[in-house]
């Protein structure tokens, strides 16, 4: 009787600690939302800011749907407040933070969203 | 004198720089016509300030007037609009000026700026004055252009503008300067010419 609760409790810890360390190294999308980016001259800072952080593999901006995508790498992380705050020292208005299970390259390429 | 020139050749007003960039950034510009040559080269060590040194030069039948000093931007106001951008600046500097043969004596400068574009659309109004014992110009020139097309990030960004230029002290009243804007990258290159047969270049890089 033991031995069977013993057994399932280990069962339990090694199948939750896979789960978590599956999420922590599968890369992340996170899509920002910004307003006044309408010149791509003036958005060099969006990219050069974040092309420095250690946890952003990618960096995307697409001008027509007002987003700047971001790729994480695998096992990092860059929190909200970071990338409100690289975007406000970029020059621009961070309205809306949001990260999405899809891949960069398909939200990349998606663009109706 | 001539090598000064030549660097100098590419601006009157940098009509379309923005004179604050985005925090951390190293902007150079340079521009100019055959009377009025520009150099900037400023920090922004703020997204809202930016220090740097300025050096003008102006040409003209009657004179041959320089200017270099030190110059402090401030962006007063940034309207981030979800279609639209829309910005004020203000700038202060603070160097010599001289005439061509005469001594330099202290100088200032002042500017303001006012612009606001959206993706298709873009207007610029600048004014910049120079004052010393022997020297005093003012630059004002009012820009408005179109995009042909919306250019995504990567791509090669077209503008056709058209800029209201007028100097104080020279002999024209007003130049209108029908120029091509581009862009791409951190590189910003216009050519234009006046009516009158004057060319303009300006170059514009961020690093």
């Amino acid at each position: 009787m033991n031995h069977s609760i013993i057994l399932s409790l280990l069962g339990a810890w090694l199948f939750l600690s896979g789960s978590a360390r599956a999420a922590t190294e599968r890369t992340m999308t996170v899509k920002t939302t910004v307003d006044g980016m309408v010149c791509s001259f003036c958005a060099q800072g969006i990219v050069a800011h974040f092309k420095k952080h250690p946890a952003v593999s990618n960096v995307h901006v697409d001008l027509t749907r007002k987003v700047v995508l971001l790729e994480e790498k695998k096992g990092s992380s860059i929190s909200d407040k970071e990338i409100t705050e690289f975007i406000k020292k970029s020059g621009f208005e961070p309205k809306k933070v949001e990260r999405v299970s899809e891949s960069f390259e398909k939200v990349k390429a998606d663009k109706k969203s | 004198m001539k090598t000064f020139s030549l660097c100098l050749l590419a601006a009157t007003a940098t009509a379309g720089a923005h004179p604050v960039s985005f925090e951390g950034a190293w902007q150079l510009m340079l521009g100019g016509t055959d009377t009025v040559q520009n150099f900037e080269v400023y920090n922004s060590y703020t997204p809202k300030t930016a220090f740097g040194l300025h050096a003008m030069r102006f040409e003209d039948e009657r004179d041959d007037d320089y200017y270099t000093g030190l110059q402090h931007n401030w962006l007063l106001h940034r309207w981030n609009l979800p279609e639209a951008q829309a910005n004020l600046y203000f700038g202060l500097g603070a160097g010599a000026a001289k005439q061509d043969g005469e001594s330099a004596a202290p100088a200032g400068l002042g500017f303001f700026r006012a612009d606001y574009e959206t993706r298709r659309i873009y207007t610029a109004f600048e004014t910049k004055f120079i004052s010393s014992e022997d020297v005093s110009r003012a630059v004002t020139s009012a820009s408005f252009g179109v995009a042909p097309y919306k250019a995504e990030f990567e791509e090669l960004n077209t503008w056709l503008i058209v800029q209201f230029e007028h100097v104080s002290g020279m002999e024209d009243d007003l130049d209108i300067i029908p120029k091509i804007r581009l862009f791409k990258g951190p590189y910003f290159l216009e050519l234009g010419c006046s009516l009158d047969g004057d060319p303009l270049i300006n170059f514009m890089i961020h690093f």
